[in-house]
């Protein structure tokens, strides 16, 4: 008997691994987690270099000579190596500033082949200190890496230029701003990790996301492959040898068996990525070191892989089964659609109970949500990756899961072991309600 | 006649709105072909679904080679063909036979020589590594076919299995069909072509309307039926017989079928008269053959015209 549930589970296994959509996915997601890595630190770092700024100076004192300083000063990331953002050029316009403004303006976002193309202009009036008003004009106002840049470059030379103006000492006065640098490290269970509070709500969003995501797509794959075995009527030829039973734990099985599969596959690309993220930062010309980069992504203890895969493959199973019997019930994909309904209710609250307790991981509401089953998997990890759960109180959301995983097995069995063989109407409610108390 | 391989006993199963199948008791004895013939929508599907346990009965009750267990259990013993063929679309001829072989129980290189061996039997030897949707339809109820004798079973169950086949087709899996009947095994199908049942059958039944009409040894139901009857062919002119049928002295009852006809004589008259009113009408003959009934001509006699007609939703409680 066992055999030739073996057998479906190897069939629905080497099928679904063989099919284009699977590698595909599977190389696919690699590349996301790189560029989810990659992507946000070559944005922190990266402003455009060299832009080509002139200075309008429309003011008599040195203002605009400090600014010209300022500007030559900016470079492009942290690091030593980075580049200068600006090649800037003050012109003094005192009294003229219109006129310049006016006839720079025509030079102003032509293509790079122009000679004297420029891409901003800066222009400083007579009051800019006071009021605090600076113009710029450009093709890159759009930029807000480009603006934000700009402003932080002038901001403190604006301050000290005000603190200059009433007589204090800047450099005094910028040592007493300096912000503060708090370091946050995560503790659990009495050891300090290497996480900081940023990493560890982003390991959090990121197995929300990932948890979501594969029991929705799996399970629906569960049930197109369910209701396309009915439009084949293959199941007839199946039913003669295999059990209904038989039948839909194999391909639960092997469908989870394809998921689980997958999800490795990527967890051993996420590893490599993490180990070796510096190289890959660097082939991309971004210096990790201390930019705040190296959190992006998380370091993971292996109890909580644990947590993680144990619940993924209890959910797994849980939902895939109540899709599975969804299938059996329709014989179109579309019908299906408006079935699933209830299912994405379940899933979506799954997912927003795991983020309500983002803020209080140990409330009662997260305690309780721990306890419904379809929640369960999606709230359990989540919470354990913020706060280590209590074993006994883990063995105790595990213990509920099984019983509320075997209760929709037994149900979704009943539902599907009639289902498969029906076709023509789709089933009401009410004949779910009968095919389930059928004995 | 030996033990009964299948028994089905006051078997009735009603859909909603309709009985498909009415108190039907059947007795498919070890060894030799047996037909189920009926006209469409007469129970023959239902009844064979309920003999492999797919569907249950409401009343009576179904045993295989003397169980109840179902046929689930005995699936090893028994080759099932279903009226809708299914398979796999996306997957390869040899992989999918490999597949069926282990749902039947077979381990995976057994099923890999038997799939083998019965696809180049059956000509699909260049074909076993291409996907299924690339066959043409006549070889896809060849690779379904081959699924189902794939584990050598006792007992082989079709549910209609000519229909769809080209005349090539279907020769060779007829031939498929008597063959396994010769090795001792017991094959049921279930047909609504007559001359098919006739080549093939050693017992039949016919249903309708979910009820038994007849069942039995085809030679006893056609000595039963009894009667003389002629089988004739026309060459020419076959317009010119129609008043000769007419003619109640001589014919009791015909079934004309245009260019073939089959006569059934009234007591008394003889053969010899017959053909002799035909020659005289100038009807050119190329088959005049004292034969017996065939089963076309029981099976509508028996069956009338009414029962041809596919029963509807009123029907029954």
């Amino acid at each position: 008997m066992l055999r030739k549930t073996v057998a479906v589970i190897r069939r629905e296994f080497v099928e679904r691994v063989r099919t284009k959509a699977f590698i595909i996915g599977t190389v696919l997601g690699p590349i996301f987690f790189g560029a989810m890595a990659i992507v946000p630190g070559l944005l922190l770092s990266r402003g455009s270099a060299g832009q080509r700024v002139v200075i309008v100076d429309g003011t008599a004192e040195a203002f605009g000579g400090r600014i010209e300083t300022v500007l030559a000063a900016a470079r492009t990331g942290d690091g030593p190596n980075g580049k200068p953002v600006y090649a800037s050029v003050r012109v003094a316009a005192v009294g003229r500033v219109q006129d310049v403004v006016d006839s720079l303006v025509l030079k102003t976002g032509l293509s790079k082949k122009n000679a004297g193309n420029l891409d901003g202009l800066l222009i400083v009036d007579e009051g800019s200190v006071t009021t605090g008003k600076l113009r710029y004009y450009g093709k890159n106002v759009g930029s807000m890496e480009d603006m934000r840049q700009l402003r932080s470059s002038l901001t403190p030379l604006m301050i000290s230029e005000r603190l200059r103006s009433v007589g204090v000492d800047p450099a005094v006065a910028m040592r007493a701003a300096a912000p503060i640098d708090l370091d946050t490290r995560k503790v659990a269970e009495g050891k300090l990790t290497a996480e900081s509070g940023a990493s560890t709500f982003l390991l959090a969003y990121a197995m929300g996301i990932i948890l979501y995501m594969a029991l929705v797509l799996y399970g629906t794959q569960v049930m197109t492959s369910v209701i396309e075995e009915k439009s084949n009527r293959i199941v007839e030829v199946l039913v003669s040898s295999l059990t209904p039973f038989q039948m839909m734990l194999g391909k639960v099985v092997g469908v989870g068996m394809v998921s689980l599969l997958q999800l490795g596959i990527w967890a051993g690309a996420f590893l490599l990525l993490q180990q070796n993220q510096a190289k890959i930062l660097g082939i991309f010309g971004v210096a990790s070191a201390g930019s705040g980069i190296a959190s992006i992504l998380p370091t993971m203890d292996p109890w909580l892989v644990v947590v993680f895969l144990g619940f993924f493959v209890l959910g797994f199973l849980f939902y895939s089964s109540v899709y599975a019997a969804i299938g059996s019930m329709c014989n179109t994909v579309q019908e299906a659609q408006q079935l699933q309904t209830p299912v994405m209710v379940m899933t979506i609250a799954g997912w927003f109970s795991a983020f309500a307790l983002l803020r209080d991981p140990t409330s009662s509401f997260a305690k309780a949500a721990s306890l419904i089953p379809p929640l369960a998997p999606f709230v359990v990890p989540v919470r354990y990756s913020i706060a280590r759960i209590p074993l006994p109180e883990l063995l105790l959301y595990v213990a509920t899961m099984i019983v509320g995983l075997l209760m929709i097995v037994w149900v979704t069995a009943r539902v599907y072991r009639v289902g498969i063989l029906m076709y023509g109407k789709r089933a009401s409610f009410k004949d779910i309600f009968r095919w389930v108390r059928a004995t | 006649m030996g033990e009964a391989v299948i028994a089905v006993e006051g078997v009735t199963k009603r859909f909603a709105g309709h009985t498909a199948v009415r108190d039907l008791t059947l007795s498919v004895p070890k060894g030799g072909i047996f037909g189920l013939l009926g006209p469409n929508g007469a129970g023959k599907s239902t009844t064979i679904r309920m003999i492999m346990n797919i569907i249950m009965p409401d009343e009576g009750r179904v045993s295989l080679f003397g169980t109840t267990a179902g046929g689930r259990a005995l699936s090893e013993r028994i080759g099932f063909l279903p009226e809708e063929r299914g398979l796999y679309k996306k997957m390869k001829v040899l992989d999918q036979l490999i597949f069926f072989a282990e749902t039947k129980g077979l381990r995976r290189g057994e099923g890999r020589a038997k799939a083998l061996h019965w696809l180049s039997r059956l000509d699909l030897g260049d074909w076993t590594n291409h996907k299924v949707e690339d066959l043409s339809k006549g070889m896809q109820q060849k690779v379904q076919f081959i699924g189902t004798l794939l584990h050598d079973p006792e007992l082989v169950i079709l549910d209609e299995p000519f229909s769809g086949l080209d005349p090539v087709n279907s020769q060779v899996m007829r031939d498929v069909v008597v063959e396994v009947a010769r090795g001792g095994r017991t094959v049921l199908f279930s047909t609504h072509i007559m001359e098919h049942a006739e080549q093939m059958c050693d017992r039949i039944a016919i249903i309708a309307h979910g009820a038994k009409v007849v069942d039995g040894a085809l030679a006893d139901i056609k000595r039963e039926f009894g009667g003389r009857h002629v089988a004739i062919t026309f060459s020419r002119n076959s317009d010119a017989a129609r008043p000769v049928f007419e003619d109640a002295s001589l014919v009791k009852g015909v079934n004309d079928r245009g260019a073939t006809a089959e006569v059934e004589l009234t007591a008394g008259a003889s053969p010899e008269a017959l053909l002799r009113a035909l020659v005289g009408c100038d009807v050119g003959l190329s088959r005049f053959e004292v034969a017996e009934a065939s089963l076309q001509s029981i099976f509508i006699a028996k069956v009338g015209v009414d029962g041809a007609r596919p029963a509807a939703i009123t029907d029954g409680n």
